[in-house]
Formats: C-alpha cells, sequence, structure tokens
C-alpha cells in the first residue's frame, strides 16, 4: 500500500514533465513537417554613430556593393565589402538636406535623388547638379519620389509629376491638364522595367503609364467614399496612396488606409484585421515577387510572403529590451514567434530596400541590414529558425491573436 | 566711492536676481493653471516615454463617423467591410524624445501659412481671391502671439513667441515648398494655416513627413481631415457638418423636392457642395442640376437660366461672396424668386453690399454664432477693435482659437513638436474658444455646432438647430460594421 502510494506521488510529480516531453515532442513534429516562410533574424543596425547623417531615413536604394541612404539630415553610402559609411550634407555641396527618394541611373552609374524641398539633385563623380524650380521644368520642388526609366526621371512632386530627359534635356510637365490627375498631388514613382511608370497620387490612387503609346491608366477605390471600404477585393482600399511596387503584370499599393494587391485581373485589399500586417498606416511597399511584398507601417514591417495563403510575417522591435520579434500569421492567427538578439532599430518604418536576398529597413529611427543568405521565396517545410537567437524560438498557441 | 558703487551693484543684482525668481514663480504659477488633471495625466505618460514606446494613452473610439445620421450615410443598404476614422491615427514616431534646444533659443516660433496676398495659383485654379479672408486669419493669430507674450510669453522660459508668416497662394504650389522652409530652413513647432483646400492638402503632407501640427482654422473642406495624417487638426466646422445642417432644413424640414445646385468650378465648391447633392440622392430628392462657374467670372447668366429651366424650389450656391452676390442678382435680375442657400462666405459686407436689396431673405451655413451672449466673445471683439480698427468676422475669431490652442498645447507640451500634438490629440475637453466650444473628433476635426444664418431687415441672424427645430435623421450609436442595416425609418435600438 505504501509502495503504491509512493509510486502514485512520484507519478504526479513527473506527470507534468511528461506531459510536456510528449507536447514538445509533437510540436518538433509538427514544426518539422508545418511549411513556413523564411524568417529573416540576422540583422545589422546603423545610426548616427555609424556615420549616419541622420538617424531620420527616408529613402534606401542598393546599388551592388554600395547602398545610398537618404536621411532627413543627407546622403550617406554604406559599401558592404568595406563596411565603410560616407556621407554629404549641405556643407558638402548637397543642395537640401532631406532625401525622400533615390535612384540609380544604370547607364551612368548617377544617383538621383529627389529632395523634399528643393528639387532633385544628380549626384556624379563627386560633384552634386541641382534642378528645381526656378532653373528647369521640374514642377514643384517638394519632391516624393524619383524613378529611372531609360533616358528619364521622373520626379513625383506636390503639384504633378516631372519628367526630364537627360540626353534632350528635355521637361515634360504632367498635371490635371494632360493625365487623370483627379488631384495633382503626386506622392510617389516607380518604374517596372517593362514599359510601364506608375504614380502613387494622393487622393488620385494609381496612374499607369505606358511609355509605348503615352496612354494613360487610372487605378481609384470603386466606393468613392473616404470613410469606408464598401467591398474588400473591388478596387483600391483607397485613393490616398503613398506608393506602387510593381509586380509581374500588377502591383502592390501602400496607402494610409490598408494595402491593395492587383495582379493585372483581380485585386486584394489587406488590413490589420485581415492580414498579418502590424498596422493600416502604410510608408511605402516594395515586392519582390506577385507573392511578396514588404509593407513599411508605423507599427512596424509587414510582409506578405505567400499570397495564396495569406502567410504574412511581421517584424517588430520590442521597445523595453530592444530584441527583435517576428511573427508568422496566417490570415490572423498566429503560427510562430521568433526573438532574434538584434532586430529593425524602430518600429516606425518608412522605407524598405530589396537588395537580392537582403532587405534594408529606413526608420524613424535608424537603418537596419537584414542579411537573407539562405532566403528561400513564399513557404517551405522547416524545423525550428535557427540563426542569432537571444533565445530558443516559441510558438504560440494556436489560434492566438 | 569705489565701496559704495561696489555695494550699488551688489544690491541691483541682487534685486534682479529677486525679480527674475519672482518672474519665473509667476510664470509656473500661470503655467499651473493651464494644466487640468486629464491634461497632467497625458503630460506624464508622455512624458515617461523614450524613443522606442509609444505612450499608452486612451484614444477616443466613436461609433458614429461625422455624427452622420444613417439614411444619408453612403451606400446605406450595405455593411462596408470597413470603416475609416472612428479610431484617432496615433504617431508612433521617436519625436517624443528629441531634447529641447538649449538656452540659445530667443523666440519660440509658430508658423502661419495663409493666402495674404492675391498672387496667379495652379493650386486654386487662376489668380488668388482670399487674400482678404487671409488677412483677417493672420490679424487673429498675431493677437494671439501678442497677448500671451504680454502675459509672459513662453512661459517656462520667459521668451517670447513669434509668428513666422509666409503667403501660400503662390504659383505652383508653393505653399508645400514654404511648409518644407518652415521645417528645415527657419523651424518652428507647429504651423497654423491655411484656407485654400488644395493649398491645405499640400501643406499636410508636408507637415506629415516632417512631424509638425497643422491646426486649420480656415479650410471647411471635409477631405482635410479626412486623411489618417496624425498631425492636422481643424478648428472650425467644416462643410460637411453645415452641407448636413443646410440639407436637413432644405429637405427634412422645409420639404423641397426640386433643389437646383450652382458653384464655383474649384476645390472649395466641388467639395463644399457634395453633402447637399448626395444627401438629396440619398433622401430620395436627386438635385435636379448641378452648375459650376469660373473663379471671378462676371457674367453667370448662362449658368443661372439653365438653374431657371429646371424650375427649382430651391437654389444652393457654394463658393465666394462675389459670386454669391452676382448668382442671387442674375436671378433676380430673370424673374427668379424661389429662395436662396448658400455658404459661409457669403455672410460678410462684400456680398451685402453687391446683393443690396436681394439680400433680403438669404439663408447661408455658417460655423458658429457670432451673435452669442459671451463675456469672452465679447471681449475679443473689443480688443481686436482697439487692436485693429475693425470688426473680427470668422477667420479673425477662428485664427485666434487655433492659434491661442497651439500656444497652449506649447506651454504645456514644451518645445516638442510630437508633445505639442499630442496635447491637441489627446484633449479630453473641447477647447473653449471664443467662436464656442471646440470638441474635437477621432479625425481631430471641429464637431462642435453649426448654425443657418438669415439676413433679415438689414443684418445676419444666427440660428441654431434646435431654434428653428431643423430635424436630424437617427444616427445610430454603433459603428456601420457593428450594427444591422438601420434606417432612418427603423426604431431606434431599445
Amino acid at each position: 500500500m505504501m509502495r503504491t502510494r509512493t509510486f502514485l506521488t512520484k507519478f504526479a510529480a513527473l506527470a507534468p514533465l511528461l506531459a510536456a516531453m510528449l507536447l514538445g515532442t509533437c510540436w518538433a513534429q509538427a514544426q518539422a513537417t508545418k511549411k513556413l516562410p523564411y524568417i529573416y533574424t540576422k540583422w545589422k543596425n546603423f545610426s548616427v554613430a555609424d556615420g549616419l547623417p541622420s538617424d531620420h531615413i527616408f529613402s534606401v536604394k542598393a546599388d551592388g556593393d554600395r547602398v545610398w541612404i537618404g536621411t532627413e539630415g543627407g546622403l550617406a553610402m554604406y559599401n558592404k565589402t568595406t563596411g565603410k559609411m560616407k556621407s554629404w550634407t549641405t556643407k558638402d555641396g548637397l543642395p537640401w538636406p532631406a532625401i525622400t527618394g533615390i535612384d540609380i541611373d544604370k547607364t551612368t552609374g548617377d544617383v538621383w535623388l529627389a529632395l523634399f524641398g528643393g528639387g532633385i539633385a544628380r549626384f556624379s563623380g563627386g560633384r552634386f547638379d541641382h534642378y528645381h524650380q526656378m532653373n528647369s521644368g521640374l514642377v514643384n520642388d517638394v519632391v516624393y519620389g524619383i524613378a529611372v526609366e531609360h533616358d528619364n526621371i521622373w520626379a513625383a512632386t506636390t503639384a504633378g509629376s516631372s519628367r526630364f530627359n537627360k540626353v534632350s534635356g528635355e521637361w515634360t510637365i504632367f498635371t490635371e491638364k494632360n493625365a487623370p490627375m483627379e488631384e495633382i498631388w503626386n506622392y510617389n514613382v516607380s518604374y517596372n522595367g517593362k514599359g510601364t511608370v506608375y504614380l502613387a497620387v494622393w487622393g488620385s490612387g494609381v496612374l499607369e503609364y505606358k511609355i509605348a503609346d503615352g496612354s494613360w491608366k487610372e487605378y481609384l477605390d470603386p466606393d468613392g467614399e473616404m470613410e469606408i471600404d464598401l467591398y474588400r477585393d473591388d478596387g483600391l482600399v483607397h485613393v490616398i496612396t503613398t506608393a506602387v511596387a510593381p509586380a509581374g503584370e500588377g502591383f502592390f499599393v501602400s496607402t494610409y488606409f490598408g494595402a491593395s494587391r492587383y495582379d493585372g485581373r483581380h485585386w486584394r485589399g489587406y488590413y490589420n484585421m485581415d492580414s498579418g500586417t502590424p498596422s493600416d498606416f502604410m510608408n511605402s511597399v516594395k515586392a519582390r515577387s506577385t507573392d511578396e511584398a514588404w509593407f513599411s507601417t508605423d507599427k512596424g514591417l509587414g510582409v506578405l510572403t505567400d499570397f495564396d495563403s495569406n502567410t504574412w510575417i511581421t517584424y517588430r522591435m520590442d521597445p523595453k529590451t530592444h530584441h527583435g520579434k517576428a511573427t508568422v500569421y496566417k490570415d490572423r492567427e498566429v503560427l510562430e514567434e521568433v526573438e532574434t538578439e538584434t532586430g529593425i532599430p524602430h518600429n516606425y518604418i518608412i522605407y524598405t530596400e530589396l537588395d537580392g536576398n537582403d532587405v534594408w529597413i529606413g526608420t524613424a529611427k535608424g537603418l537596419a541590414w537584414g542579411k537573407g543568405g539562405d532566403y528561400y521565396p513564399r513557404l517551405r517545410e522547416r524545423g525550428a529558425v535557427s540563426g542569432n537567437l537571444a533565445a530558443a524560438p516559441t510558438v504560440v498557441a494556436k489560434g492566438g491573436k | 566711492m569705489r565701496r559704495l558703487s561696489h555695494l550699488l551693484v551688489g544690491l541691483f543684482a541682487a534685486a534682479a536676481l529677486l525679480l527674475s525668481a519672482d518672474d519665473a514663480a509667476e510664470r509656473m504659477k500661470k503655467l499651473e493653471k493651464l494644466i487640468d488633471p486629464d491634461t497632467a495625466e497625458v503630460l506624464k505618460r508622455i512624458n515617461a516615454v523614450d524613443a522606442y514606446t509609444v505612450p499608452d494613452l486612451k484614444l477616443k473610439r466613436e461609433e458614429n463617423f461625422a455624427k452622420t445620421a444613417s439614411d444619408i450615410e453612403p451606400y446605406s443598404g450595405v455593411k462596408p467591410y470597413k470603416e475609416h476614422f472612428l479610431i484617432p491615427i496615433e504617431y508612433a514616431g521617436p519625436g517624443r524624445a528629441l531634447p529641447e534646444p538649449g538656452a540659445e533659443l530667443k523666440t519660440v516660433k509658430i508658423g502661419f501659412i495663409g493666402p495674404i496676398q492675391n498672387l496667379p495659383s495652379v493650386a486654386t485654379g487662376g489668380m488668388g481671391h482670399e487674400a482678404s479672408l487671409g488677412r483677417m486669419m493672420l490679424k487673429g493669430a498675431q493677437m494671439a502671439i501678442d497677448e500671451t507674450n504680454e502675459g509672459g510669453g513662453y512661459l517656462r522660459r520667459g521668451i517670447p513667441f513669434e509668428l513666422k508668416v509666409v503667403n501660400d497662394n503662390g504659383l505652383w504650389g508653393s505653399s508645400g515648398n514654404e511648409i518644407t522652409n518652415m521645417a528645415y530652413k527657419d523651424p518652428v513647432w507647429a504651423i497654423l494655416g491655411t484656407i485654400d483646400g488644395a493649398n491645405s492638402h499640400i501643406a499636410i503632407r508636408v507637415a506629415l513627413k516632417a512631424e509638425m501640427l497643422m491646426m486649420n482654422s480656415g479650410d471647411t473642406d471635409p477631405t482635410f481631415t479626412e486623411t489618417n495624417i496624425p498631425w492636422t487638426a481643424r478648428c472650425i466646422g467644416d462643410d460637411r457638418q453645415m452641407g448636413y445642417l443646410m440639407a436637413d432644413y432644405l429637405f427634412r424640414k422645409m420639404g423641397y423636392k426640386r433643389v437646383a445646385l450652382i458653384r464655383s468650378s474649384n476645390r472649395f465648391g466641388r467639395f463644399g457642395i457634395r453633402e447637399v447633392r448626395d444627401t438629396a440622392r440619398r433622401l430620395g430628392r436627386p438635385v435636379l442640376i448641378e452648375m459650376a462657374y469660373k473663379v471671378g467670372a462676371e457674367d453667370l447668366s448662362m449658368q443661372v437660366e439653365r438653374l431657371q429651366a429646371t424650375n427649382p424650389d430651391a437654389v444652393v450656391h457654394w463658393g465666394d461672396a462675389r459670386e454669391s452676390a452676382v448668382v442671387l442678382n442674375t436671378m433676380r435680375k430673370l424673374g427668379m424668386k424661389q429662395p436662396y442657400f448658400t455658404n459661409d462666405r457669403t455672410v460678410s459686407e462684400e456680398f451685402t453690399k453687391l446683393a443690396g436689396e436681394n439680400a433680403e431673405g438669404v439663408i447661408s451655413a455658417y460655423p458658429w454664432d457670432p451673435s452669442r451672449k459671451d463675456p469672452k466673445l465679447d471681449a475679443f471683439r473689443e480688443r481686436f477693435r482697439k487692436k485693429f480698427g475693425e470688426e473680427p468676422e470668422t477667420y479673425a475669431a477662428h485664427g485666434y482659437d487655433g492659434m491661442n490652442m497651439l500656444i497652449w498645447a506649447t506651454q504645456v507640451g514644451g518645445l516638442n513638436k510630437a508633445k505639442i500634438r499630442d496635447l491637441i490629440a489627446y484633449r479630453t475637453k473641447p477647447w473653449p474658444g471664443v467662436t464656442g466650444d471646440i470638441p474635437l473628433s477621432s479625425t481631430l476635426d471641429d464637431l462642435g455646432e453649426v448654425f443657418l444664418a438669415k439676413f433679415e431687415n438689414g443684418k445676419w441672424g444666427f440660428h441654431s438647430r434646435e431654434e428653428w427645430q431643423i430635424p436630424s435623421g437617427y444616427i445610430p450609436p454603433r459603428s456601420r460594421v457593428a450594427r444591422g442595416l438601420e434606417s432612418a425609418a427603423s426604431e431606434p435600438p431599445k
């Protein structure tokens, strides 16, 4: 009797441990077979201490070994091979401190800069050439975005878009007079490399410009109302757009009201309430493919990693520990949470640049370089994430929100 | 002799120190009076965070967007997938942790952008035409600054406030350039402006990137705050609220079935009249016609003849005072006797002078009640008359209120743009302005009462919804997504 009691007592004491081991085995098996996205766990952060002219990052452009960084206080260039940072401010001839957009002319290597209040500039051979309202055909000096398309430089300004042909020197202005702009407040411009330029126009949705025939097509929110989105997938979620990222035959769009994906025929809307985006307030978007888009929001980075399954990763920085935290969502269900020693330097994300397998994240307080050496697209069967982890990966309860 | 002089110097220095200490103590007492318990709690929370943390502040949650009756909501027969603007947008950036400037700061600059000089403007569709309004707004703002400086200036340091004034009505969207200058070249702590809807939109997008609060006291374009920008606020009733009241009067009270519209062809007219037009349609009485005219046009007979051809019960105009008079005079000249309704800009000397006897009976939507019995308003009027030798009108009064709101937020929040924003965004009580109480909505828009002004016996009288017993539709207490398809015909939920 006594022995039975002792056995029962010992069993009772060991039961939780056995249960945990059993659950752990089940979890490990589940993890081993689950299809999950690639998570960036290796991050390097940069700030003024590393040579940036300002921690407030507006734009980033990768160009081979060089990464150009536009900040609120000047321009910087980081060399990935040497690990050295160089910077230019107005004292070095930069015409204006705040740089909201950067693009590279691949034919010359020139760096084109969108200056927030100062027009545009070409950085070539160590010299800045300045184009503004008073010396060129630039329609306004408040420039939000810039894109190189063949011999043309497109500038998205607060009072229309300007196109500068660097060979002929000709300027063309696009406003409501010659383009279907309900409003002229251009917010971004991008070129898809296949003959189409996209303008994100605040209050006028997305404008598509076909280079071949100079034709325009507009994409608006079909319900036409500011305070509602009537149907999720009927078109753009809102006309106040912030950026367009070309992908396949269509594009992704970021707005301050959510996001949209268009594949050339069908639309899909995304909100915080139905996806893994950490916020509906989106400053910009970049796309790797029709399956993968990176949304820079005010409350973290939202990455759609697989369109078909609506799988997302949210990257955030824990304000208390300053560790990184990646959360994998399918719709709003949390599949996985991974904590990393380092992550993004701030949750207010302004810009993302995709650099091969790597990513660059510009935030309101610092820049992050996410190294994706073993990156894979979409989903794969994998176990726990390895890498630069501060702690073992944790899987939270299924259905957690 | 030398000893005596040393003694005198010492005495003067001691006296100066004592006076300075007294002065500082006096200023701190004044500052304390600006902080009620709710504000103190907001201040405590925003002062507690570092660059990485978003303060834990209670967000205003509204269950109804802009006090819209269910029978005039867009697509009221459909439950929308998403409803915006019920919860305010937070500022999640690092700005609250920015250090304040050092002792070298000599003045606290607040920006003013407005149409103070008429110049050709692409944004406004031709020659600028709002300088007379902008100059009054400037006078109101300047008066608020001057009065604050007379009372000790920026109380934490005893230095004066300074108004940095720029014109917004230049070529090619120059308002954007002016705001970037105020962000990067000659920085200010917050900005008051502007009047034109297009320029306002240009300005707030810059304010968003540069992270500066933009208080608007003169642009009634409803879409101004419907942008999800956490850096904008407005202290004047907008055309949505005025349009709702006007439409309720036209259709619910007067029962008009045939209404014709005429408006200016710029953004002000296009967006201003929208709520009247949409409400008419949603109430089953679509407008007969909507005519537009170019700002500055002298002859509007073609447009008015088209209105006449529809045989309307009433005509509604949205535009500037001069064109309002031209439309009205043309109507009467053509023998049209229909009642004439118009917008707030008509309530002006310019209109009554041009319209003459025709002005009798005209009804305008108006964002406040200047006939209100309020000692605060009377005292403001008296001081304004004394200072400028003229009567303060709506732009002066709202400019005064808007600037005082910015000054209050700066005094309380300190020299930090994000905290100045927070103080306005999380204010729990309506601002007690000379224009009346200003309660801010979740989009930081003025949701205070608006009025109808009627010109009778040679002067404007101002009438509230209650006074004229203007009915409203049913305003549901739940968001559109959370509730069923309730309509005005439905009984309110028990």
